[in-house]
């Protein structure tokens, strides 16, 4: 396989992001806005006549426990500044808006790759973990991030052992192709969320060392990529703060677009 | 009847008067007396034109022609009309018989009689019906012929059991081994029914030439009363293990309209397909698809079989075998795709499990940034798209994605082409907003290799095409092996019918004239999935987009696979039958024991360019397990090609590996068998040919016969002109006709005058 030396090219994409070479629309009113009206629009966007993107970066909506609304940490401009990233990096049609859809939604499965983070307190219902399953086992490929600590991986797992019984969740060793797909990764970083990164660290709770898990089908293709211990969605929200480290933003999207191509091809 | 009536009137039979010139052969007593009947003639007219009483002129002209008509046929007896024949000289001419000894002269359907029966009446022992009066005249020599030829004297031991007819090489050799002997003529008894794989025109030449006629004795009915017969069975000869095969089995049958008839499938004794079908109207063949998976590996011998009925004459022919090698290889497949799509991993996904497929993904994600899956090691692919032809033709299919022309150098598109029309590869294009006329392939050599008519101006037009489609199968697609996606023919076209729509961006609407559509959208009549066959290879046309929709659409139940199978069948299909640098052809692939069998190999580099240098090696093991090695020769009739020929003395299989290096590299092996058992073929199509029969007594100057009509087959090969002769004059003037028709005339005369009254 070809080694792409890509680190560069990456930052000077996120170089022209900062300095506003690329305008981000940081809407605070879509983040206020009605949220089921939102996701209508964005999952019936799937089919129009004048043609439909080839990828979108679709989020997944699920209900959470006493945190309510935690799906949407990040949303809609980590999604947003992340596809900006992606359609400058790599040759995809991908839309470059937000695609938030409901996991107990049929239509989930013609947006064959789902970004969820948060799971700490994720609480699924029957109907969620169900169209989860069907999801994954149906060719869907899952990305989780942004959880934290002992606790919250107990809640991950209580959660995910509902959707998929019987199935393993193992590490990803650097060696495995998905390190590999667009850009080498020699090394997991752990990615703070912004404000832990004020406060001079990079772990929240007892979330000392990143991990990057998987769970494959019985065919033994990796369908869950779950991001412990880091938070690539705060990186690709905050990559135009200069205060933000460009070493996390620039691992962020190397790791995403590696997921996302991998995701398409395997 | 009629020859009997025309011998009864003239003497001879009507044969007797075509071999023979008409002459006259009066005495000079006989002209005189001609002379004096002629006068008496003229007389007779002058004096009834004289005489008046109450007749009238009517009257006297009706008795004149009377009257000179019974002078005139006296004088014509009174010349001595004769009949000049050549008539062989008893027993100083040779005459071969040629008897037909094929299993099909044991089927008794001459009223239970067997075609054999009649052989062993008339010729079984020398005082028999028509051995006796053939040896009245001739020195006979006989011969009996299915397969070979051979000479033999005890008639009645013959056993009949040969497994081919072959009647061209015995009329050849009977008349080889009698061609320098006094010879009237040859006489052929048989049914007709000549299986050998070469023409009979060749062998009568020499026949022809040298005025040997030959006769012909046909046996057996021209249709049977009951019979079922499978005719045709077609297959390839080899298919990857796995393989779902479509067949066409073409059933004929007499005397059983309306009735159903099982068809089985067998593979070595295990039965894999059963249908049921009912009898159309007599003689019209009914078209029967079914269809069976390979799913053992190896040489497998495969039965169809239709289930004998009540009263057949026939059941051998219900049975057709056909032996197919099925392959556990990979055959590799090149995707290479131009941007990430879910296509594609839905794509690999569809046919990661398939054992015999290995698709390697050249997928690119930014420019000159390429992405690898599936590759064998660093060394493939490693600059990506190959850019030698050498390197391109290591696969045996090419799947071209959302990738646009002006990606390939020229030189690259052109070896796309060659990769179909000249390595012989199968070429499918996916649709894509990159792809067919979008991508602008239009005026390419691509665009020439496929299927579909691209338009030029399409990539030029602004607005971009759109369009979800549902997908149908064609005629030709519902039973297509290609789009199959169900257990049956029916149930797949309903399946086809019921699942969710795709969508398209390239609007294609028409196909090459020698182009085959199998899938099809209803609404806007646009082409989902075409193919055609160009040059050595084959390529497809799929302008579907996101045919994972079949995977991922919320109708579709998790565990369907139908999104699989389409995928796994169309591969498959994509690279069936495409060649190797080395490939055995093999001109027959069932030989009688006993017989030689040629290995043909076609050779070529790696870029295809056929060799006719190289060292090509055949190895055979006979079903023993002896291994025979034969250097193969270079044919000289075509480049590339290399021949063998290989003793079968052993019935079973026989394994044939070639080897074909270059200066001590090896350029490719290939393997094959050939199933070496008697022949089945006597009992297909063997009612009495004969139109065949016919034909050969025509182009040699003899004449044909039944059984029933063969009584005459003695004096017609007397007077047929071939041999020692001698010339006879046969007279003609008491032929009974003459004293019939004077006897007429006469009375005609007579009763002319009572009913007028006249003197």
């Amino acid at each position: 396989m070809r080694r792409v030396a890509v680190g560069p090219s990456v930052l000077v994409i996120l170089v022209l992001l900062v300095t506003g070479f690329v305008v981000v629309r940081t809407s605070a009113q879509d983040q206020g806005a009605d949220l089921r009206a939102l996701l209508e629009t964005r999952t019936e966007s799937r089919k129009v006549s004048d043609g439909p993107s080839e990828f979108y970066f679709t989020r997944g909506v699920y209900t959470s426990g006493w945190r309510w609304g935690s799906w949407r940490i990040d949303f809609p401009k980590a999604d947003r500044q992340f596809m900006l990233a992606v359609n400058s990096l790599i040759d995809i049609s991908a839309a470059e808006e937000e695609n938030a859809v409901r996991l107990d939604d049929p239509r989930i499965r013609q947006f064959p790759f789902l970004y969820v983070l948060e799971v700490g307190d994720m609480a699924l219902s029957a109907k969620e973990a169900k169209g989860l399953r069907d999801y994954l086992l149906a060719g869907g490929f899952l990305v989780i991030d942004d959880f934290w600590g002992s606790w919250e991986w107990a809640n991950f797992e209580r959660q995910i052992r509902r959707v998929l019984p019987d199935h393993r969740i193992v590490d990803l060793p650097l060696n495995h192709p998905i390190f590999n797909a667009v850009y080498r990764i020699d090394e997991l970083l752990q990615v703070p969320a912004i404000g832990n990164h004020y406060r001079g660290r990079t772990w929240e709770q007892d979330g000392y060392r990143p991990h990057l898990r998987g769970i494959f089908d019985k065919q033994g293709r990796l369908m869950v990529v779950i991001n412990w211990n880091t938070d690539l969605g705060d990186a690709w929200e905050w990559f135009e703060r200069p205060e933000y480290p460009l070493e996390f933003s620039s691992f962020a999207v190397q790791m995403g677009v590696n997921f996302i191509v991998y995701a398409m091809s395997h | 009847m009629f020859e009997s009536l025309f011998e009864l009137l003239f003497k001879y039979r009507p044969v007797i008067f075509e071999q023979g010139e008409f002459a006259w052969r009066a005495s000079e007593l006989g002209y005189l007396l001609s002379f004096m009947v002629a006068i008496a003639a003229i007389i007779i007219v002058r004096t009834y034109r004289q005489v008046r009483g109450n007749s009238k002129s009517v009257d006297r002209l009706v008795l004149s022609v009377l009257r000179v008509g019974a002078l005139a046929l006296l004088v014509f007896c009174l010349l001595r009309p004769v009949l000049i024949i050549s008539s062989v000289v008893p027993q100083e001419n040779f005459l071969g018989v040629l008897i037909d000894t094929s299993g099909s002269m044991q089927i008794a359907d001459t009223g239970g009689i067997a075609r054999s029966d009649f052989v062993r009446q008339q010729f079984g022992d020398p005082e028999s019906g028509l051995r006796a009066a053939l040896a009245d005249r001739f020195a006979l020599r006989f011969f009996s012929f299915s397969g070979g030829s051979e000479r033999v004297s005890a008639i009645d031991e013959l056993s009949f059991d040969g497994t081919q007819t072959h009647l061209g090489s015995a009329i050849r050799s009977a008349h080889e081994e009698l061609s320098d002997l006094p010879l009237s003529g040859l006489v052929v008894v048989s049914d007709g029914a000549d299986n050998a794989s070469e023409g009979l025109g060749e062998s009568l030449l020499p026949l022809q030439a040298s005025g040997v006629p030959i006769f012909t004795v046909g046996l057996g009915g021209e249709e049977f009363e009951q019979d079922i017969q499978l005719s045709r069975v077609d297959l390839p000869r080899r298919v990857l293990k796995g393989t779902s095969l479509a067949v066409e089995l073409v059933v004929t049958h007499q005397g059983y309209r309306g009735e159903t008839a099982t068809v089985q499938i067998e593979d070595e004794g295990r039965i894999v397909a059963t249908q049921d079908i009912k009898l159309p109207a007599d003689g019209v063949p009914e078209t029967v698809r079914m269809r069976f998976t390979a799913a053992e590996e190896g040489p497998r011998l495969f039965s169809f079989r239709v289930t004998p009925k009540t009263g057949e004459m026939v059941i051998e022919n219900n049975l057709r075998q056909a032996l197919i090698l099925v392959e556990d290889r990979r055959k590799k497949i090149l995707y290479f795709e131009g941007e990430p799509r879910w296509e594609v991993k839905f794509l690999l996904r569809g046919v990661e499990d398939d054992t015999n497929l290995q698709t390697t993904l050249l997928q690119r994600t930014a420019e000159n940034k390429f992405f690898r899956v599936n590759v064998d090691g660093p060394d493939e692919l490693p600059g990506g798209f190959p850019t030698t032809r050498a390197d391109l033709f290591k696969y045996s299919g090419l799947i071209l994605g959302s990738i646009e022309a002006n990606y390939f150098t020229p030189d690259q598109l052109r070896m796309i082409s060659d990769f179909v029309n000249h390595r012989g590869g199968g070429l499918l294009m996916l649709g894509s907003h990159r792809s067919f006329s979008e991508g602008g392939y239009a005026g390419t050599p691509v665009a020439d290799v496929l299927p579909v008519a691209l338009d030029p101006n399409e990539s030029d037009v602004g607005e971009s095409f759109f369009s979800e489609v549902r997908v149908e199968p064609t005629r030709a697609g519902e039973s297509h092996p290609a789009t199959q996606i169900a257990d049956s023919e029916q149930a797949s076209t309903q399946r086809w019918s019921a699942l969710p729509p795709v969508t398209v961006v390239n609007p294609i609407r028409d196909v090459k004239p020698g182009a085959t559509v199998l899938l099809t959208s209803a609404p806007d009549d646009l082409v989902v999935l075409a193919f055609q066959r160009y040059g050595a290879g084959k390529s497809l046309a799929f302008p579907v987009q996101d045919s994972w929709m079949w995977q991922m659409h919320a109708d579709m139940p998790v565990d369907d696979l139908t999104h699989e199978t389409f995928w796994r069948k169309l591969l498959r299909w994509v690279v069936d039958g495409v060649p190797d640098q080395v490939v055995i052809n093999l001109p027959q692939d069932r030989v009688e024991p006993g017989q030689a069998f040629t290995v043909l190999a076609e050779v070529g580099d790696a870029n295809f360019e056929e060799l006719n240098n190289s060292s090509v090696v055949a190895v055979v093991t006979d079903p023993l397990g002896n291994i025979i090695e034969r250097s193969m020769e270079w044919t000289a009739e075509k480049d590339g090609e290399y021949r063998a020929t290989i003793p079968a003395g052993e019935e079973g299989f026989y394994e044939i590996r070639v080897e074909a290096s270059i200066d001590g590299e090896l350029l490719g092996e290939d393997l094959s068998y050939v199933q070496v058992s008697p022949s089945d073929s006597e009992f297909y199509d063997s009612t009495m040919r004969t139109a065949l029969l016919d034909r050969i007594a025509s182009a040699t100057g003899g004449l044909s016969y039944t059984a029933d009509s063969s009584e005459s087959l003695a004096e017609d090969i007397q007077y047929a002109g071939a041999g020692v002769t001698v010339v006879e004059e046969q007279d003609l003037w008491d032929m009974p006709a003459v004293f019939f028709l004077l006897l007429t005339l006469l009375l005609l005369e007579w009763g002319y005058r009572r009913f007028r009254g006249l003197a």
